[in-house]
C-alpha cells in the first residue's frame, strides 16, 4: 500500500510538472542579469529571412544584453498565427504589419503608439509616409519601406515569345489585354501572357482610383461602385476569352500558392501583377531579371492610372509587450541604424528614411536598384495617397480572390458577383 | 480500506482528470459562455444574448459550408466503410503475408489526417501534379483537380476513403469474432460464398458496421487539417472545400469573431449529437445483437 501511495504522489507530482511547464512564462524576462529577449515576427521569402536574420545578428552585437527570437512565414498562414498569438496575450514584441490589418490592431489596443516608446526616433521620415502609419493622433505602424503595385514582367519569356516589351507609360487595358493574348498565342502552350488582375483588392483600387473612385474613403467605407466592380470583372472576363490568362484552375491555384511556386516565380506568364518590392524575391524565385512595369490606364496615361507610394509594411510593437523599451531600440535600429539599411536595403521596399535612403541607394542589388529606380520614376506621376483599409478591410483579399474565382469559372455574372463582392465587404466592416 | 483504494484510484486517475478539466471541459465552458458574447479576441466580450445563432439563420456562406460539409460526410463515410469492409473480408480468407498487408493498408490511417500528407494531396491533384502527368501518358487531359470548384471536393473525399484502414482493423477483430461453426454449417448445406456472406458474415458484424459508422461519422463532420492545407488556408476554390470546421476557423481567427465562432461551434456539437443520436435510434431495426 505505501508503495503504491508513492507511485500515485509521484504520477501526480509529474503530472503537476507537466502543466505548470505548458502554462509557464512564455518569452519569459530576465533569464541572466539584465537580459532580454524579444521575440520578432515578420512573413516573407527565403531571400526576406536570410536579409532579417543578419540585421538581428548586427543588433544583437550592439546589443549584447537583447537576444532576438525570430518568427517568420508565408503571408497566409502569418495572420492567423498572429491573431492567435494576440488572443492568447502572448504575442510577438516586434511585428511585421501590414495596412491591411493595422487599424485591425490598433483600434483593439494591441498595438503601442510608437510616440510614446521613447528610445524611437522618426525625425528622418517624410510626413507623408509617416502618416500611412498614423490615426487617431497615435503612431501605431512605423514605415519599413516604400512601394508601389506594378506589373511584373519576364523578359526571358518575352524573348521566347518573339515580343517586345510594352511602353508602359501610354498602355491601355486593351493593350494590356491584346499583348498577353499575344503573347499566349506565341508561346504556344508553354506559357501565358499575364497572371489574373483581381487576385487582390490593390488592382481594383487601381481600377477604382482611374475612375474617379476608390476601394475605401477616408472615413473608412467602401467607396467603389456596383458598377465600376462589374466593369472591372468584365475585363476579367476579357482577359479569360482571349486566353490572356490561364485556365481559371491554374488562377485559382496561384492565388493560394507560396510565392515560390506562382506561374511567375515558375516562369510560366510573361507578367503578372505584385508589388515593386517583390522584384527582388520574385528574380531570385524564378532565376531570372524580371521587369517592372507601370500599371496600364484607362486613358494611356500614367500619369492617371492611380498609382501611389504604399507603405509597404510596418514596424508595430506589441502594447502587451514587457520590454517596450527593448522593442523601441530595435524597431529604431531597423529604421535608423546605418548598419541594418545596408544589411536590408530595399527588400522590404525603399527605406522610409530619407538618409538610409540616400546612403543605401547606390548599393543596392540589381532588383533591389531597378525596384528603387522604378518608385523614383513613378514619383512625379501619382496621385492621392491611398485611404487606409478600415477595420474588417483586412478581410477583403480573400473575398477578392473568391469572386474573382466564381467569375473566371462562369458561376457568376460580372454583376452578380460586384454586387455581392460588396455586400460582403461591406458586412465584414465593424 | 475501501475508501483508501478508491483514493488510490483516482489519483491514478489524476492525470487524466486533470487533462479532461483544464483541456476539454474548461475551454468548453468558457467557448459556451462566448458563444453568447461579442469577443474580438483583444478586448474583453460583451455580451449579445442569441444574436450570434440568430446571425446563422441568415448567414449564407454558414449554409454553404454545411452543404459543403454534409456531402462530404454523406459521400465518403459510406465510401470508406464499403471499401473498408470489402478489403477486411478478403485479408481474412487468410491472404499469405496477412500482417504484411494489413500494416500496409493501415498505413495510411496513421498518415490521412496529417499536414504532409495534405501538401503530398495538393501535389498530387494540382494542375502539373502526379495525376495529370499520369493521365497525360494515356493521353487523357487533366486539369486543376484541386483548384476547380467542381472537383475539389472530390479529392477530398477520396483522401478521406483512403484511409481506410482503421475502421478495416477494427473489421478484421469483427471477422475473427464470428464463429468458424456458422460457416461450416452453411457449406455443408451449400450455400455460396456470396450466399454465406450476406446470410452470415453481414448480419453478425452488424455491431461493428455500426460502431464504425458512429465514429467514422462523427470524425467526419470534424475534419479540418485536410481542407484547410489542400486549400492553402481559404477553403477554396469558390469555398467549395469551405468545410463547417474550416469556416469556424476563418470566422474565429481571421476575422476576429470568436464569439460567432464558439456560437457555430456549439452548434455543430448539437449537429454530430443529433446525427448520432438518430444513428442510435435507427440502429435498433437493423443492428443485430447475437445474445
Amino acid at each position: 500500500m505505501t508503495r503504491l501511495k508513492a507511485l500515485a504522489a509521484a504520477a501526480i507530482i509529474s503530472t503537476l510538472l507537466a502543466v505548470s511547464a505548458c502554462g509557464g512564462d512564455s518569452g519569459g524576462p530576465a533569464a541572466k542579469d539584465g537580459e532580454v529577449t524579444l521575440r520578432f515576427s515578420w512573413w516573407g521569402s527565403d531571400a526576406r529571412t536570410k536579409l532579417t536574420q543578419s540585421a538581428i545578428e548586427a543588433f544583437q552585437k550592439e546589443h549584447p544584453n537583447i537576444k532576438i527570437k525570430g518568427e517568420y512565414g508565408e503571408w497566409a498562414g502569418y495572420w492567423d498565427k498572429l491573431a492567435t498569438t494576440v488572443a492568447a496575450n502572448d504575442a510577438p514584441d516586434v511585428i511585421q504589419m501590414d495596412e491591411k490589418y493595422l487599424r485591425e490592431y490598433a483600434d483593439r489596443g494591441a498595438l503601442l503608439d510608437l510616440k510614446k516608446a521613447g528610445d524611437l526616433k522618426t525625425d528622418k521620415f517624410e510626413q507623408d509616409t509617416l502618416g500611412a502609419g498614423e490615426f487617431d493622433g497615435g503612431l501605431y505602424g512605423l514605415n519599413a519601406g516604400i512601394n508601389s503595385f506594378a506589373v511584373l514582367a519576364n523578359p526571358a519569356v518575352f524573348k521566347a515569345a518573339g515580343v517586345a516589351l510594352p511602353n508602359d507609360t501610354t498602355w491601355t487595358w486593351d493593350d494590356y489585354n491584346r499583348i498577353a493574348a499575344e503573347l499566349t498565342a506565341k508561346l504556344s502552350g508553354k506559357g501565358w501572357g499575364t497572371g489574373v488582375i483581381g487576385a487582390n483588392e490593390a488592382g481594383l483600387n487601381l481600377w477604382a482610383r482611374q475612375n474617379g473612385e476608390s476601394l475605401w474613403t477616408p472615413d473608412g467605407k467602401v467607396g467603389v461602385s456596383a458598377g465600376q466592380v462589374t466593369k472591372f470583372y468584365e475585363y476579367v472576363l476579357k482577359l479569360r476569352d482571349s486566353k490572356a490568362i490561364p485556365a481559371a484552375e491554374t488562377v485559382a491555384q496561384d492565388m493560394t500558392a507560396s510565392l515560390d511556386q506562382t506561374s511567375l516565380a515558375t516562369g510560366k506568364v510573361a507578367m503578372s501583377f505584385g508589388w515593386s518590392n517583390q522584384l527582388n524575391a520574385f528574380s531570385k524565385a524564378s532565376g531570372q531579371e524580371l521587369k517592372l512595369l507601370r500599371i496600364p490606364s484607362t486613358t494611356g496615361q500614367a500619369t492617371k492610372n492611380g498609382s501611389y507610394y504604399k507603405g509597404s509594411m510596418f514596424w508595430s510593437i506589441s502594447a502587451r509587450s514587457k520590454q517596450q523599451q527593448a522593442a523601441a531600440q530595435f524597431v529604431d535600429f531597423l529604421a535608423n541604424n546605418p548598419a541594418s539599411g545596408n544589411i536590408l536595403l530595399a527588400e522590404r521596399g525603399v527605406p522610409a528614411n530619407t538618409e538610409i535612403r540616400a546612403a543605401v541607394t547606390p548599393k543596392l542589388q540589381p532588383a533591389d536598384a531597378a525596384s528603387a529606380k522604378f518608385i523614383q520614376d513613378i514619383g512625379k506621376e501619382l496621385g492621392e495617397p491611398s485611404p487606409a483599409p478600415p477595420v474588417g478591410g483586412g478581410q477583403v483579399e480573400k473575398i477578392i480572390q473568391r469572386y474573382t474565382t466564381e467569375v473566371l469559372f462562369g458561376r457568376l455574372a460580372p454583376d452578380k458577383a460586384a454586387q455581392q463582392f460588396l455586400d460582403e465587404v461591406n458586412g465584414e466592416l465593424k | 480500506m475501501r475508501r483508501r483504494d478508491n483514493l488510490t484510484a483516482y489519483l491514478f486517475l489524476s492525470p487524466w482528470l486533470l487533462g479532461l478539466f483544464l483541456i476539454t471541459i474548461g475551454p468548453m465552458i468558457a467557448s459556451l459562455y462566448l458563444a453568447f458574447t461579442d469577443y474580438n479576441l483583444i478586448q474583453a466580450p460583451e455580451w449579445v444574448g442569441l444574436e450570434n445563432f440568430t446571425r446563422m439563420l441568415s448567414d449564407e456562406r454558414l449554409h454553404n459550408s454545411l452543404r459543403v460539409t454534409f456531402t462530404y460526410v454523406f459521400v465518403s463515410v459510406p465510401l470508406q466503410l464499403a471499401i473498408a469492409l470489402l478489403l477486411a473480408v478478403v485479408l481474412d480468407r487468410g491472404v499469405r503475408g496477412m500482417a504484411f498487408y494489413r500494416s500496409v493498408f493501415y498505413l495510411p490511417s496513421l498518415l490521412g489526417s496529417s499536414v504532409a500528407i495534405a501538401i503530398l494531396w495538393r501535389q498530387v491533384f494540382g494542375t502539373e501534379g502526379l495525376l495529370n502527368q499520369v493521365l497525360a501518358l494515356v493521353g487523357v487531359e487533366g486539369k486543376g483537380w484541386i483548384s476547380d470548384p467542381s472537383t475539389a471536393l472530390g479529392t477530398l473525399v477520396v483522401l478521406n476513403v483512403w484511409t481506410f484502414g482503421s475502421p478495416m482493423v477494427i473489421f478484421l477483430a469483427g471477422l475473427r469474432q464470428i464463429p468458424t461453426m456458422y460457416y461450416e454449417a452453411a457449406a455443408v448445406d451449400g450455400a455460396s460464398a456470396l450466399r454465406r456472406f450476406f446470410g452470415i458474415t453481414l448480419p453478425l458484424l452488424t455491431p461493428i458496421i455500426f460502431f464504425n459508422l458512429v465514429l467514422q461519422i462523427i470524425h467526419a463532420f470534424q475534419s479540418f487539417t485536410q481542407a484547410f492545407v489542400v486549400s492553402g488556408g481559404s477553403g477554396g476554390p469558390s469555398d467549395s472545400t469551405m468545410f463547417f470546421t474550416l469556416y469556424l476557423y476563418d470566422r474565429g481567427f481571421g476575422n476576429f469573431d470568436m464569439g460567432y465562432a464558439s456560437a457555430m461551434a456549439w452548434f455543430l456539437l448539437v449537429v454530430i449529437a443529433i446525427f448520432t443520436g438518430v444513428n442510435f435510434l435507427v440502429s435498433k431495426y437493423w443492428v443485430f445483437y447475437e445474445n
